[in-house]
């Protein structure tokens, strides 16, 4: 197993995929798999095609309503607990009852199963007709040092509707985590939830602990060191501003402009110089439109080296970067030439295949970054970044509110609209009354009497609301986490804010707080102040910390076993970042700039319910329900 | 919840009926004046747009004001697009906006001129 337990993520990776191997195994012979369309993504990151081949799946189907025409003697259903995917399942089998298709069924729920969808199958008369299982997919490693429960609806399930499931998903992964690697001896926080999340994980603990037959097995549940020293919790709704800003790292505007799934973005195929399948020769016609525009699904990860070298830096330096690697490729290409001898060529010919994959990746990353610039070109992309800026740096003025009135009139997209408006709110500590009547008739009147809903959903979270009696505190917090970087570098930062030029993320200042003691540029700044490290806390941070909303809290797990305590200090700290709510991927970036700038002293690992960014978190707290069309 | 009851069904009768019933709901509670007012003009909204079907031959229904404005204008009723600004009090800043619009979706480059 894990003796060594050095801490990676592939652990995690290679537990999820043993499981799914073993739930194939459990159905015997031939078989198909039915994915509720949601996990297709997960899935991919855990297990390829192969593999569920070799373990006997011969078809793959999504979980859609209506009938499921198969050959198969058996299909396994992997959904999340929903009652809509159950009741599609429950008719699935009703039909294939009807026609006398004998089938035997397996449902894995991920990552556990739900009262309600048992009922639910009660209910529709085909409980007895299937197995009723678990796949316990729950942290999956997005990258090296990245972990996403990828529950797309986090946010809204949370803070809008209540339902805390994703907090009790997160408990039990960490809980998982801990036994692979050991208690983490701090878990510090800061946030109603996150509070909830660690008086989960310390309850638990103490559940598995009593539950053991003995002492014995009960120090062997956890081993017997630390992998990570310290966990920092950070409910989302401590901090709206930052997923509300634009992201300006590439990967963040890849996000904004395309949307990233599990790692993947879907592109224009003639976007990426790819393959074109087009045939040049012959009849024009041969050109298909539905071939055309078929998006073309991209993974986006480290293993393209030119993509993990791309990802974190500001969108400004990455147009140079791309046309210096394109020069390097040139001339290794050329290099050709100086081969004389038959070793010098066997040589070349050795170098061409990576020659070639780079030189595929860097047509891939030249195609995206053209369409971003185009994106990031547009006069009404730059107004927009110009409000925000000013509305981040504590500077509102009439002409800003009116750029957003003018966002209304001229019908721009709803969703850009509310993020500019809600930005708006969040700084200036909500709107004054006069000003949230009117735009919230305008909203109404432009996009829609259905957005009464959406409006109100945001003001139950907080994102979009009339200024109350409650102190106006951004100004305070600007200062105090010292978000506002003016002298900021984009080609060499010396700070975290360079990941939305100028401005710093308040939940990595927090991250910044507890484990560096300050919030400084470079790093000399909290060197000097701290003698020797400092356990991760809010010690010094106590008075700033109180500006933001919900508890602070430091908690501290003894392991009470004598064989423990940290054999040899690591030379290198493991901490995880936990995010309720989601993260975005400025935050991953700005992270991995402090594990690097850190001298290597702490590594940062990530471990959120989902990815954001303010769109789709914005998005997920719309009015959604089926509209039937109207006729007269 | 009444208003959701609205939107999933199709029958405009039955839409304008459970609106009506969403805006008595809402005036009850103090803190939702604005839905109730919202939906009162939804419901002034459908019927209005039922008469526009009628007299125009264009379909209207489920457009919201600002569309239903526009639509006016690229189909050449100022007169009643403006009569719509002023039933929902639409601000003048906006009806300029949609007005400049409309003209150049509608090529109309001597309205263009005039304005």
């Amino acid at each position: 197993m894990q003796a060594a337990g050095v801490f990676s993520t592939g652990a995690v990776k290679d537990h999820a995929r043993q499981e799914l191997i073993d739930l194939l195994d459990s159905v015997r012979g031939k078989k198909g798999l039915v994915i509720d369309p949601s996990l297709s993504g997960p899935l991919s990151l855990v297990a390829e095609f192969t593999l569920l081949k070799e373990h006997g799946v011969e078809k793959i189907y999504h979980l859609a309503p209506g009938k499921l025409d198969t050959d198969c003697k058996s299909l396994i259903y992997i959904c999340r607990p929903k009652v809509g995917h159950v009741k599609c399942i429950a008719g699935h089998i009703q039909t294939h009852s009807q026609h006398g298709v004998k089938i035997s069924y397996s449902i894995f729920f991920v990552p556990r199963r739900s009262l309600i969808c048992e009922r639910v199958l009660e209910e529709e008369g085909v409980f007895g007709d299937v197995i009723v299982g678990e796949y316990h997919l729950d942290l999956l490693p997005l990258e090296d040092d990245l972990l996403s429960l990828e529950l797309d609806s986090a946010f809204r399930e949370l803070y809008l509707e209540g339902d805390t499931t994703a907090i009790f998903c997160m408990a039990k992964a960490l809980m998982k985590l801990q036994t692979m690697f050991g208690l983490i001896p701090r878990i510090v926080g800061k946030g109603q939830y996150a509070r909830s999340l660690a008086d989960l994980l310390l309850r638990m603990r103490h559940e598995v602990l009593a539950s053991a037959e003995d002492e014995e097995a009960s120090a062997k549940i956890f081993p017997g060191f630390s992998e990570i020293d310290a966990m920092v919790v950070i409910d989302r709704t401590v901090d709206l501003i930052t997923p509300m800003s634009t992201q300006l790292t590439y990967e963040g505007l890849i996000d904004e402009v395309f949307g990233i799934r599990s790692t993947f973005v879907e592109l224009d195929p003639s976007m990426i110089g790819g393959p074109s399948a087009v045939p040049s020769g012959g009849s024009s016609t041969a050109h298909t439109p539905a071939a055309a525009t078929k998006a073309k699904k991209v993974p986006l990860n480290s293993s393209d080296r030119l993509f993990a070298q791309l990802r974190d830096l500001n969108f400004a330096v990455v147009g140079g970067l791309l046309s210096q690697v394109a020069r390097r490729i040139h001339e290794d290409y050329e290099g050709r030439h100086q081969a004389r001898t038959v070793t010098q060529i066997k040589d070349f010919i050795g170098k061409l295949g990576n020659l070639q994959a780079e030189h595929q990746s860097l047509k891939l990353h030249t195609g995206i970054a053209e369409e971003v610039t185009k994106y990031t070109r547009d006069k009404d992309f730059n107004s927009m970044l110009e409000v925000q800026q000013n509305f981040v740096a504590g500077i509102i003025s009439k002409p800003h509110i009116d750029y957003i009135e003018e966002l209304i009139d001229k019908q721009t997209p709803l969703v850009q609209t509310l993020r500019l408006l809600s930005l708006y709110s969040l700084v200036d500590g909500g709107l004054k009354t006069k000003q949230y009547e009117n735009f919230r008739r305008d909203i109404i009147q432009t996009y829609g009497h259905e957005h009464i809903l959406t409006l109100q959903n945001l003001a139950r979270v907080g994102i979009l609301r009339k200024q109350d009696t409650s102190r106006h505190v951004y100004p305070q917090i600007r200062k105090a986490f010292r978000l506002i970087v003016d002298d900021v570098n984009e080609h060499q930062p010396n700070d975290i804010s360079y990941v939305y030029s100028g401005y710093a993320p308040i939940s990595v200042r927090l991250v910044q707080a507890a484990c560096q003691k300050g919030v400084g540029g470079g790093s000399t700044t909290w060197e000097k102040s701290v003698a020797g490290p400092a356990p991760v806390g809010w010690k010094g941070w106590e008075e700033p910390m109180r500006l933001l909303p919900g508890p602070t809290f430091e908690e501290v797990q003894r392991t009470g076993d004598t064989r423990v305590v940290a054999k040899v200090k690591p030379k290198q700290k493991v901490t995880l970042i936990v995010f309720l709510g989601g993260c975005t991927f400025t935050e991953v970036s700005a992270l991995r700039f402090l594990s690097q700038q850190d001298e290597g002293h702490r590594e940062f690992i990530i471990a959120t319910t989902n990815m954001i960014s303010g769109s789709s978190m914005l998005k997920s707290l719309m009015a959604n329900f089926s509209r039937a069309p109207l006729n007269p | 919840a009444v208003v959701v009851e609205g939107y999933e069904s199709g029958d405009i009768t039955e839409r304008i009926n459970k609106f009506k019933v969403a805006t008595k709901l809402y005036q009850d509670d103090k803190e939702h004046l604005f839905e109730a007012k919202a939906t009162d003009d939804q419901v002034k909204l459908l019927n209005l747009q039922t008469t526009l079907e009628r007299d125009t031959a264009h379909t209207f229904l489920d457009l919201t004001i600002s569309e239903t404005i526009s639509k006016l204008l690229i189909l050449g009723h100022g007169n009643r697009a403006a009569k719509v600004k002023a039933d929902f009090k639409v601000p003048e800043k906006r009806f300029w906006w949609l007005k400049v619009k409309a003209l150049v979706q509608s090529s109309n480059w001597d309205g263009l001129e005039k304005f």
